[in-house]
């Protein structure tokens, strides 16, 4: 058993993942090193990872959003950047989140177009989605009505 | 030191139940290497779909595309270790269903394994030790004939076995309890180059297998030091003379069994274990004891009786015992009591084993346990087969090891 | 701020709208971030030493695959500790931490169990429903009493 100490104690890492048609990956990291005052930044190839201090990374986030709010998201990240534990060098392939990552990519479109409509509109008055625990199947009366409504 | 084997792990769990560390501790100690095969999501969605085993867990849906990846050649690997959480029935299937997939449709040894958070890395050494050696030593395995003067000795946890062969024959054989391992093995030893009239240092190599295999390979300076899975299926193969085609090695052993899936020789899939005491060699030990007859006579007395007289169910060896003592004391027969105890043992093994293996004829029992024919006959008919038991079926592992050493026989 | 456990507790979009919202996101990532700066013996990768199956104990019984303890291990503190939950209904390619269907529906059965406001949604599959998909978070969020 070997003694174990942690490296990044009192740090957080955010990742930052942009789908962005006006701002590239290449260009938030730019901005992130501008603004970035001695924190550890990493390109990915979703966005960018952010490690330092929880105050100063929460201000960075703050700055980037701003760059295109409705097409750049924020999560957290349990490792630093480029953890061996976790790196796809150090695996061979990538970590199960990476996974998780990349399928929700391909939601992202929709969420950013959420966003910017809810920008001109009252979220009140947007109809509430189905809840999918109360998705009901067709029941017979209202299949009749669909048959006799069709034409002969 | 030679380039690392590159084990695939193909898994569900064992990172959250504490046990990955173990797992790359016991590839690292034979020099492999633990990677996971790189594929993305569309090859996700596309193999689950394709392979057409409908779980819900997202881990082993990544499984089944990450084997896929492997058998399809888009991945390199030298081996597959395939693991997942013990009584996860999801996962028994998929476990089950990748073995054999990999099996069947690749030359990669996969070896398969549900771990607990108990889980350590010796418990994984020796299957790690199987899949490096089957990948690395595809050579040495090719071997079919013995040649020159060489000597295996098998360490086993209950005897000591040693082998003397010379020109493709046992001239020497030893066997006796292990007591202290290294005086055990001095005594076989000495036994077989006494019978085959050679001195050691006319020896050309020697091979140890068994528990003790490291202690008495560096005592006596052997050239090959290799586990019992390998040696074992090599003597099976060698002995009952199918070294071609598909062949099952079973060995009941004294402290744990070994179920083997054979092709040409070369273990392919393989379980050991690991159930209770209550399904190896030591609990037909205490049934002859008990029955006062030496453990030779219990074969014999189990062929005179029905087992179906008497029930048993030895998946413990305390409760085991127990319907022992109880059936004798309703008034049993012997007999009846010895064949119960055989097919309990056979049963445990065929329910607890032998479903993580494809059982493929001939089906070989080897291993001290099988010169008790009561058992070998229960196996027989839990498994609707003949089953073979060659000639020097107890010596098997130091058959498999002075088989193989004399690879290591040096030219001139 | 409320803290609201996220389900599929990986999600991006979950974690990003909480907080965008001006919530505390409940995640994977914040129990893996407490193991991994945390001393001990090392246990790779996630810092997930044998020790957390027999924490999840207080969730699972010991029959229990150890994967799933250990997971709930992480996730249990987390949903004794949230004020409200998001669930995403039909995550079914969420990987690693959420990849036990197992731990999954245990999940999703302690959040009912629980009895703190819970929006349940389907992942958007269009434009028009990622309007409402986003509408129906910030409307609940904002009954938890947050704002942009």
């Amino acid at each position: 058993m070997t003694e174990y100490v942690p490296k990044s104690a009192g740090t957080v890492t955010k990742y930052i993942v942009v789908e962005s048609p006006s701002v590239t990956p290449a260009e938030l990291a730019i901005r992130a090193y501008e603004v970035s005052q001695g924190l550890i930044i990493k390109e990915t190839c979703f966005g960018l990872a952010i490690n330092g201090k929880e105050d100063e990374v929460n201000q960075l986030i703050t700055q980037l959003r701003t760059l295109d709010p409705d097409h750049i998201f924020i999560k957290d990240r349990g490792f630093p950047p480029g953890d061996p534990r976790r790196c796809r060098a150090n695996l061979g392939g990538a970590r199960p989140g990476f996974h998780g990552i990349e399928y929700e990519t391909t939601v992202l479109p929709y969420v950013s177009h959420g966003l910017e409509e809810l920008r001109s509109r009252d979220a009140g008055d947007i109809p509430a989605p189905q809840n999918p625990l109360e998705t009901k199947k067709l029941d017979v009366y209202t299949l009749k009505k669909l048959i006799e409504a069709q034409e002969p | 030191m030679t380039t690392p084997v590159r084990i695939a792990q193909i898994s569900c769990g064992p990172e959250y139940s504490g046990v990955q560390q173990e797992i790359n501790e016991a590839a690292r100690a034979v020099n492999g290497e633990i990677f996971f095969p790189d594929i993305a999501l569309k090859d996700i969605m596309r193999d689950f779909g394709e392979f057409g085993l409908d779980v819900r867990s997202p881990d082993l849906k990544l499984a089944i595309a990450r084997a896929k990846a492997l058998v399809d050649g888009r991945v390199d690997a030298d081996a597959v270790f395939v693991a997942t959480c013990f009584r996860c029935a999801e996962a028994a299937i998929v476990r089950n269903e990748l073995r054999r997939y990999i099996h069947t449709h690749s030359r990669l040894p996969v070896v398969s394994y549900s771990f607990t958070e108990r889980t350590t890395a010796g418990t994984l050494l020796t299957r790690m030790e199987a899949l490096t050696t089957i990948a690395r030593r595809r050579a040495l395995l090719a071997r079919e004939a013995q040649e020159g003067l060489t000597m295996g000795v098998d360490s086993g946890s209950s005897t000591t076995k040693a082998i003397v062969m010379k020109d493709n024959k046992i001239v020497g054989t030893g066997w006796q309890p292990t007591t202290e391992v290294l005086k055990s093995a001095e005594q076989v030893i000495g036994h077989a180059l006494d019978e085959a009239g050679v001195r050691r240092d006319e020896i050309e190599a020697t091979g140890t297998t068994g528990y003790g295999r490291f202690l008495v390979g560096k005592h006596i300076r052997a050239d090959l030091v290799q586990e019992e899975l390998t040696t074992n299926s090599k003597g099976a193969v060698y002995l009952a003379d199918r070294q071609h085609g598909p062949a099952t090695v079973i060995d009941i052993g004294g402290m744990d069994n070994k179920a083997i899936s054979v092709q040409d020789g070369i273990p392919g899939t393989f379980t050991m274990g690991g159930i209770c005491a209550g399904a190896s060699g030591r609990f037909l030990e205490m049934t002859a004891k008990r029955l006062g007859v030496d453990i030779t006579e219990l074969g014999p007395l189990a062929m005179r009786g029905f087992s179906a007289h008497v029930p048993m169910n030895s998946y413990c060896i305390v409760f085991g015992t127990q319907s022992l003592v109880n059936a004798l004391a309703a008034g049993s027969s012997r007999e009846d009591v010895a064949a119960a105890a055989c097919h309990s043992v056979a049963e445990q093994v065929f329910e607890q084993q032998l479903q993580e293996v494809d059982i493929k004829e001939p089906v070989i029992m080897v291993g001290g346990t099988s010169l008790i024919d009561g058992l070998v006959y229960a196996m027989g008919e839990l498994l609707q087969t003949k089953i073979m038991v060659p000639k020097y079926s107890q010596y098997i592992g130091a058959v498999g090891s002075a088989l193989l050493a004399s690879g290591f026989i040096k030219d001139g | 701020m409320a803290k609201i456990f996220i389900y599929p507790a990986t999600s991006l979009i979950l974690s990003d709208l909480v907080a965008r919202y001006g919530h505390t996101p409940l995640s994977s990532a914040i129990a893996v971030r407490e193991r991994i700066q945390t001393a001990g013996i090392e246990s790779v990768p996630l810092q997930i030493t044998p020790e957390e199956p027999k924490k999840g104990l207080r969730w699972a019984a010991v029959e229990v695959p150890s994967g799933v303890r250990g997971r709930m291990a992480l996730y249990g503190p987390m949903i004794e500790a949230c004020d409200a939950a998001i669930v995403i209904n039909d995550a079914d390619l969420a990987f690693g931490c959420m990849g036990c269907a197992r731990t999954n529906e245990l999940i999703k059965y302690l959040i009912r169990e629980k009895n703190v406001p819970r929006l349940d949604l389907n992942y958007p599959k269009n434009e028009e429903e990622g309007v409402r998909f986003v509408a129906a978070i910030k409307r609940f969020l904002a009954e938890m009493g947050g704002g942009e």
